[in-house]
Formats: C-alpha cells, sequence, structure tokens
C-alpha cells in the first residue's frame, strides 16, 4: 500500500491532514475566525477609515438596546416569522397530505410548486414588486373589478410586511411540501388501513395518525423556517429597502444598513452578535430535535 | 391512463400553471413592447432583450455568474469530495474534533461573518474581483457532511483491494470512491451551484464595480435605479429577470427528480 521506511510512515500518519486541510483552512478564515473577529469589532468603535478603532466597552450593544430601530427591526422579525411560519407549514401539510401519492398529476404539480424556491430570489422580488404594483400590478388588475380599490401595497407600511410574507411564502412553500411528503410517505401503509377499517373517516385519520406521525418532521420545518425568518434580507432590500417608515426593517436589513450604509463597524459588529446568538441556540433546539426524530422511528 | 387520471393530471398542470403565474406573465411581458404594456395591447418584440443585454450590460452579468457560480461548484465540491473521503475513511488524531467543526458550520448563520470577510479581503486587496466572490463561498460543511454520509455506505473492500493493487489514497479517491458518488456528487454540485447562482448579500457587499456584477446585483439595480423616468419599464426589467431565472429554470426542467431527492435527503441537515 505504501512503500516501507520511515518517511512513508509519516506520509501515512500525514495523509489524512493533506486531504482535510483545504476544506479546514476555508471553514477557518471565512466562518470560525470571523466570529471572534466580530466579538472583538462589537467592543469598538470604528469606521472603516479611522486609523485607530478604540475599545469601549458595552457601549455599541447599550446603544443598540437603547435604539428604537433594534427594537422596531426585531419586533417586525417577530411578526414576519409569527405568521409566515405557521402559514407555510399549515399550508404545506394540508397540500403534501394530497400530493403524496405517486400519480403524474400529483408529480406535475409537485414540480410546479417546488419550482420558486430554485429560483432567483432577486427575480421574484422584481416580479412581485410589479405583481404589487399600484397602478399596473396583477394584484389590483384583479381586484379592481370587485371594487377593492387600488391598495398601495409596497407604500402602505401596514401592507408592505404581509406582502413579504406572502411572497416569502409562495417561494418556499415547495420546499415544506417536499419535506412533508417525504415525511408522510415514511409513515407505515398498515396505520391507515388500520385506522380505515376502524371506520375512520378523512378528518379522523388525519388527525390521528398523519398528524401525529409527522410532527417530527413538523417540529424540523417550523424551526428551519424560524431561523429563516430571521435570516430574510434579499426580499426587503430589493422591495422596500426596509420601508415604509422602518415597517419592513428587519433585522437582517438594519445590520446591512448599519455596516454598510452607515460604516458603523462596532454598532454592526454588536447587532451581528445578538443575531448569532439567538440564531445559534434555535439551531441547537433543532439538532436536538432531529435527534428525537431518529428516536421516534425506531 | 384512466380517463379520470388524465382529467387530474390536466387540472394539477392548471393549478400549478396559476400557481406560477406571475412569473410566466413576467415573461410574457418580456415580449412586449413597453408602449403596449402600458396601454393594455399586445404588441411582440425582442428588442428589451436586446436592450438588457447590449445597453444594460447583461451579457457581463451573464458571464460574471456563471464564472463565479461555475468555479464556487468546482473549487467546493473538490474541497468537500477530498475531506468527506478522509472522514469517511481515515481515523486520525482530531478526526471527530475536525469532523464536528465541518458539520456545526451548518448551525453558524452567514451574516455573523459579513462584516468581518469584508475586511478579510479589504485587506487581501480582493474587494472588486472575482476572487473575492468567490473564496468565501467554495467551504461548504453540509456538502463534505453529505458526501462523507455517502462514502461511508460504500464497501471498504474496494478500497483495500486496490491499495493491494499499490494505489495510493488519491488513486483510490479518484478511481472507485469519485465514481461511485457520482449521484452524490452531482447532486451536491447542483446545490452549491443553484445557491451561489442566487446568492445576493455577498456580492452585494463585495463588489462595487459595475463590470463585476452577478445577475443577482444587476438585475436589482435595474430595478432600483430604474432608467425610465417616471414609469418603470417593466417589460425591459422582466426581460433582464427572465434572463436572470433561465439558467436554473432549464437545469431545474432537466433535472428535476434528481434535484428534489437531493434537497429532501438534505431535509436530515
Amino acid at each position: 500500500m505504501f512503500p516501507a521506511g520511515a518517511n512513508s510512515a509519516m506520509l501515512r500518519k500525514l495523509t489524512p491532514y493533506l486531504f482535510v486541510a483545504p476544506l479546514m483552512i476555508f471553514i477557518a478564515v471565512f466562518t470560525y475566525i470571523p466570529i471572534l473577529t466580530s466579538l472583538n469589532l462589537s467592543v469598538r468603535e470604528w469606521n472603516f477609515l479611522s486609523s485607530n478603532m478604540p475599545f469601549v466597552g458595552l457601549r455599541n450593544y447599550e446603544q443598540l438596546l437603547l435604539s428604537r430601530d433594534f427594537w422596531n427591526s426585531l419586533r417586525v422579525t417577530t411578526l414576519f416569522a409569527v405568521f409566515s411560519v405557521p402559514l407555510r407549514l399549515g399550508a404545506a401539510l394540508v397540500i403534501a397530505n394530497y400530493l403524496v401519492r405517486e400519480t403524474l398529476s400529483s408529480r406535475l404539480l409537485r414540480g410546479a410548486l417546488f419550482l420558486p424556491s430554485v429560483t432567483s430570489t432577486v427575480s421574484i422580488a422584481v416580479v412581485f414588486s410589479w405583481v404589487f404594483s399600484t397602478d399596473y400590478g396583477m394584484m389590483n388588475a384583479l381586484l379592481e373589478p370587485f371594487g377593492l380599490g387600488r391598495p398601495q401595497w409596497l407604500q402602505d407600511p401596514h401592507l408592505a410586511l404581509w406582502v413579504l410574507i406572502f411572497v416569502n411564502t409562495w417561494k418556499q412553500i415547495g420546499y415544506d411540501i417536499v419535506i412533508y411528503i417525504a415525511g408522510l410517505q415514511a409513515i407505515p401503509r398498515e396505520l391507515y388501513d388500520a385506522a380505515s377499517v376502524d371506520g375512520g373517516r378523512r378528518w379522523h385519520v388525519f388527525r390521528r395518525v398523519t398528524l401525529p406521525l409527522v410532527m417530527p418532521t413538523t417540529y424540523f420545518l417550523l424551526i428551519i423556517s424560524v431561523i429563516e425568518a430571521f435570516q430574510v434580507f434579499t426580499i426587503v432590500n430589493v422591495m422596500t429597502h426596509g420601508g415604509p417608515a422602518g415597517a419592513t426593517d428587519m433585522l437582517v436589513n438594519l445590520l446591512y444598513e448599519i455596516g454598510f450604509v452607515l460604516f458603523d463597524i462596532g454598532r454592526g459588529s454588536a447587532l451581528a452578535v445578538i443575531l448569532f446568538v439567538l440564531l445559534v441556540a434555535l439551531a441547537i433546539v433543532k439538532s436536538r430535535i432531529i435527534g428525537s426524530k431518529v428516536h421516534y422511528e425506531a | 391512463m384512466k380517463p379520470e387520471n388524465r382529467i387530474l393530471a390536466v387540472l394539477s398542470l392548471l393549478v400549478g400553471l396559476l400557481f406560477l403565474s406571475p412569473v410566466l406573465y413576467s415573461i410574457w411581458m418580456s415580449f412586449q413592447t413597453a408602449d403596449a404594456f402600458y396601454a393594455g395591447e399586445v404588441a411582440f418584440t425582442l428588442d428589451n432583450y436586446g436592450r438588457a443585454i447590449g445597453q444594460f450590460n447583461f451579457a457581463r452579468y451573464l458571464a460574471n455568474s456563471l464564472i463565479v457560480s461555475g468555479l464556487v461548484t468546482v473549487l467546493g465540491i473538490t474541497l468537500a469530495t477530498l475531506a468527506a473521503f478522509a472522514f469517511a475513511r481515515f481515523r486520525f488524531p482530531a478526526s471527530d474534533l475536525l469532523f464536528g467543526a465541518t458539520v456545526a458550520t451548518l448551525m453558524i448563520p452567514s451574516h455573523i461573518s459579513l462584516i468581518p470577510n469584508y475586511l478579510t479581503l479589504a485587506k487581501a486587496g480582493l474587494l472588486d474581483t472575482y476572487a473575492g466572490l468567490i473564496l468565501p463561498a467554495i467551504s461548504n460543511g453540509f456538502a463534505a457532511f453529505f458526501l462523507r454520509q455517502y462514502i461511508r455506505g460504500i464497501p471498504k473492500a474496494l478500497d483495500e483491494a486496490a491499495y493491494m493493487d499499490g494505489a495510493t489514497p488519491l488513486q483510490v479517491l479518484w478511481r472507485i470512491i469519485v465514481p461511485l458518488s457520482r449521484p452524490a456528487i452531482s447532486s451536491m454540485a447542483l446545490y452549491i451551484f443553484i445557491t451561489e447562482w442566487n446568492n445576493y448579500i455577498w456580492p452585494l457587499v463585495a463588489v462595487g464595480r459595475q463590470d463585476l456584477y452577478t445577475l443577482q446585483i444587476g438585475l436589482a439595480r435595474l430595478y432600483r435605479v430604474n432608467p425610465g423616468e417616471g414609469l418603470i419599464d417593466w417589460p425591459l426589467v422582466m426581460a433582464a429577470s427572465t434572463i436572470t431565472i433561465l439558467p436554473v429554470l432549464i437545469g431545474f426542467l432537466l433535472v428535476e427528480r434528481h434535484l428534489v431527492r437531493g434537497i429532501t435527503m438534505g431535509a436530515i441537515k
């Protein structure tokens, strides 16, 4: 396998490290060291240009937690998560339940529903900017004949966030459906047969068999869609820039504005650290749940 | 096929088309003149594509997106496969630690590295270069994890036979593991390519020079900084949007089942 000798023994020990080294170097430089850099920058004051970056303790965190922008973003992001996640999962489960069988029609529909989740988010944001534009948009063209007026969807602070929730749901639901279908197909058929023999009706079977048995999938999707909701950026940046009047100023958008528009690196990093702690906590909950899912299926 | 199945298939197709109607209409609109669109008439033209590609530089953006996504995919798959092979086949001191660090990247949200990576690349003089767009994207912990699981399913006896014949580990990887892992590798390549193709926030901060814009940045700018005064030139914007969607759309139609399978498997991440 290897030529004999001290050198080759050395080489043999080194081999696996040589294989993993390229990946490890890139992970270290672009993923792990940045966490430390962010922590360091979050306790300093710096604007990219000045030559010194004085240590300011927790002042950036304090400023952030005392600012209206931060609490507004947290509120907007939480609202987004609270309304978009149940909408996505509820609709996805119902649809998946109809599309679970491997027939031509269900495959066609699955394909159509799945397509947006691999499509460019910027394109989708641009297309829906048109759909919801006031004067020439598709939505108002459909609503007006019914006497529903012509809402200024993206300029109205009471409507803009709902538009973003709608667009995000439209984009992501196909993914949720595909995952639910995989979960549903894993349920043993005998359970359904048994429930039907008991004279269970459709709703009864759904509630007693389907719902409890796809619970692990639901937990999984719940956590990843909450994590996703806290990272929404592209549709905000393209469709509303956080407006009108901060109504759609979600957390990552605020981070972008503080860091790359105002160039306040210290405060931007403090926000990044807060968001990081929040999301890693959620991710840990997720990995616990996946652990329990394995147990559940055993 | 039974007649009721045929009806169901047609019905499903209609529902699917209705769901996709905003995008389908945007493609239709991209072939209309702006005057006709605003007058609510129909007038077919290719002029929007001509202007998007020529005057508004979308040929360049398309080339940039292909270069960046292509290189990220090739380099990302290479790094992931090399590491996955070592994690699957060798026990070495710190292997658990390093594998753990690889898997843990899945939990780390990318925004935490936004400002630091910007600074790293600024210091290296790589902002506004292809390298600056590519390098932060090529370490993919998920691909490494996924491929490692797959490689573990390949019988080790195959490796051992090759080692008996005097093969080196690199030869075993290249001649045995890679050919046998082709389905997993192509799923991951597709996944990396699509993710990178649609990447927005990183090119947004890393690139200021217009000739390095990817399609996503070019499209967002075209819509945001609209050339038409007052009225947005929607047909032009939709032509640019269609150019941005098309490569992934075509790829999707070619490999849909493959992709869905990859993503379903990805759900375990």
